[in-house]
């Protein structure tokens, strides 16, 4: 593989969307608003007294993370990957001598810093209005990171081997709709998953969806002991594998039954 | 006005006729349509198993807030969504000079503007909207006296008016700037409507009532269903409404007047 050519499509992508960044700063906007909502109703239904055992400046903490968190991690690419197959653009990236993969990290790249450089400030205001309680340890910190990377490696391939199934049926980004409203409901959005009812939140523990964005957040903001962080560790690798396993066999069975439609 | 009815009915027939070439869209819709009730009514649940009331506001109550926000939200999607949302963006009407065919046509700009396009799906999601409504009112217990009534379907009717000024003063910002999409920024406001505003701080209820009224869209028409609206709020809701569209329509009109096609 030609990683050096990877590298330059990344820095290249990196500028041409800096360029765009009003249009991709509206984007970053609409996606902070919903995890607001829930920011604000949940943080005013505590008020004094506190939820579940979470206090209102807990709340507020919660929600400012996972507004960081749900951003590195979502995977916009997975839904350009889709068109460009029914729309036979991705033809153009498979004659290139690099993996199309890179094609999508380097949007995700690209992405994610523009992205961030709208939503960094805004969070820093929102925790200067709201006062968050927020103290992790240096522990919490250390687990965070890896679930953080590992998220955003589920959440990516995830989406990613959902995308491909447009190699077989032209509606498949219906299955990423159907894959944000899981994530919405069992990722911590609506509600940190401890706080969830019974048996949506087993469902939540069980699949894959909360290890995209709930675990790391639930991670810093202290909410889970040694052994839950074990446990999520094995949970989220283990989708993590299936997902991986999924893209490279789909990727590979979808590319021989390919037939180039336009250019 | 019976010229103006006219062309609704023609412009809408139309609509249905294009729609019913994509036949894969209706099940993409009706997907969507799912999610978005779904996701909605589990939210207001598991807020609501946690906690009894949250500043007045108890589950049926809440309820029927979204329901009227699926209204809101559908009739948004019928008409004047579609219709506001062809001018703008990199390839609206504004910026490839398609709305040249628009102004040549013996009919006012603004109605051609807000009513030519229609999503006939959107009255099934009118439907699960009232659907939500009619389930949160017999659960709220409260009678449907005549006057109720009345003061509702003022408050819907005002709310949507306002929805429609909004939307079409951000619209009218397409004439100085064609590429951007300044209804994405009233998007991601308007879906705080999903919630009371007395759920909100202090600082941003003051906003969503006087700055972008999104509050008001929603919130008095619940307020009067619940029995806790003050006759002087659903007043206040009427006049802004008129104020609203009376400025918007001033501002639209000032802003076409920028238009100068883009023909080479």
């Amino acid at each position: 593989m030609n990683h050096r050519g990877g590298i330059a499509l990344i820095k290249a992508t990196w500028t041409s969307w800096l360029q765009y960044r009003s249009f991709f700063f509206l984007l970053a906007f609409g996606w902070m608003i919903p995890p607001l909502i829930y920011l604000l109703v949940w943080s005013t239904a505590a008020g004094e007294a506190s939820i579940g055992g979470l206090s209102r400046g807990e709340f507020v903490a919660y929600y400012l993370v996972l507004i960081l968190v749900n951003q590195i991690t979502y995977s916009q690419t997975n839904w350009t990957v889709g068109d460009m197959i029914r729309e036979g653009s991705m033809n153009r990236l498979l004659l290139r001598p690099i993996h199309p993969l890179y094609d999508a990290l380097a949007s995700e790249v690209a992405g994610k810093v523009v992205y961030l450089v709208f939503d960094i400030p805004v969070v820093a205001v929102l925790a200067l209005v709201l006062h968050p309680e927020f103290h992790p340890t240096m522990i919490e910190i250390a687990a965070f990171l890896p679930a953080l990377v590992f998220a955003w490696m589920l959440r990516f391939f995830w989406g990613y081997w959902l995308a491909l199934l447009a190699f077989w049926a032209s509606r498949a980004s219906a299955l990423l709709a159907i894959q944000d409203a899981l994530i919405f409901l069992l990722a911590g959005q609506v509600a940190p998953v401890a706080l969830l009812p019974g048996a949506i939140k087993t469902a939540a523990v069980v699949l894959p969806f909360r290890y995209m964005v709930g675990f790391p957040v639930e991670i810093l903001t202290g909410q889970l002991g040694a052994a839950e962080i074990s446990s999520g560790f094995t949970v989220q690798l283990a989708w993590l594998g299936v997902s991986l396993a999924l893209t490279a066999l789909i990727w590979r069975s979808g590319l021989r039954q390919h037939t180039a439609v336009g250019g | 006005m019976a010229y103006y009815l006219r062309l609704i009915t023609q412009f809408m027939k139309i609509s249905v006729q294009e729609e019913a070439a994509y036949r894969m869209n209706f099940w993409i819709s009706l997907l969507h349509s799912a999610l978005n009730l779904g996701t909605g009514i589990l939210g207001i649940v598991i807020l609501f198993n946690q906690v009894e009331t949250v500043r007045g506001w108890t589950f049926p109550g809440t309820l029927a807030l979204l329901g009227v926000y699926l209204i809101a939200q559908a009739l948004r999607g019928l008409f004047i969504g579609p219709s506001l949302d062809a001018l703008a963006g990199m390839d609206g009407e504004v910026w490839t000079g398609k709305l040249d065919y628009t102004l040549l046509r013996p009919a006012d700009i603004q109605f051609m503007a807000s009513f030519r396009r229609w999503r006939p799906f959107a009255l099934f999601d009118l439907l699960l909207g009232m659907g939500v409504l009619a389930i949160a009112l017999a659960q709220l217990h409260q009678e449907l006296s005549l006057v109720r009534l009345v003061g509702f379907s003022l408050a819907m009717t005002s709310g949507i008016a306002i929805l429609y000024a909004i939307l079409l003063a951000f619209t009218a910002f397409v004439f100085w700037s064609p590429g951007v999409l300044f209804t994405w920024i009233f998007d991601g406001v308007f879906q705080m409507a999903r919630y009371p505003v007395g759920m909100y701080p202090g600082w941003l209820r003051l906003v969503l009532t006087w700055v972008v009224p999104v509050g008001i869209i929603t919130t008095i028409p619940a307020e009067i269903l619940t029995g806790t609206a003050s006759p002087a709020a659903l007043l206040g809701g009427l006049a802004m409404a008129v104020v609203f569209v009376c400025v918007s329509s001033l501002l639209f009109r000032y802003a076409a007047k920028r238009y100068a096609s883009a023909s080479s």
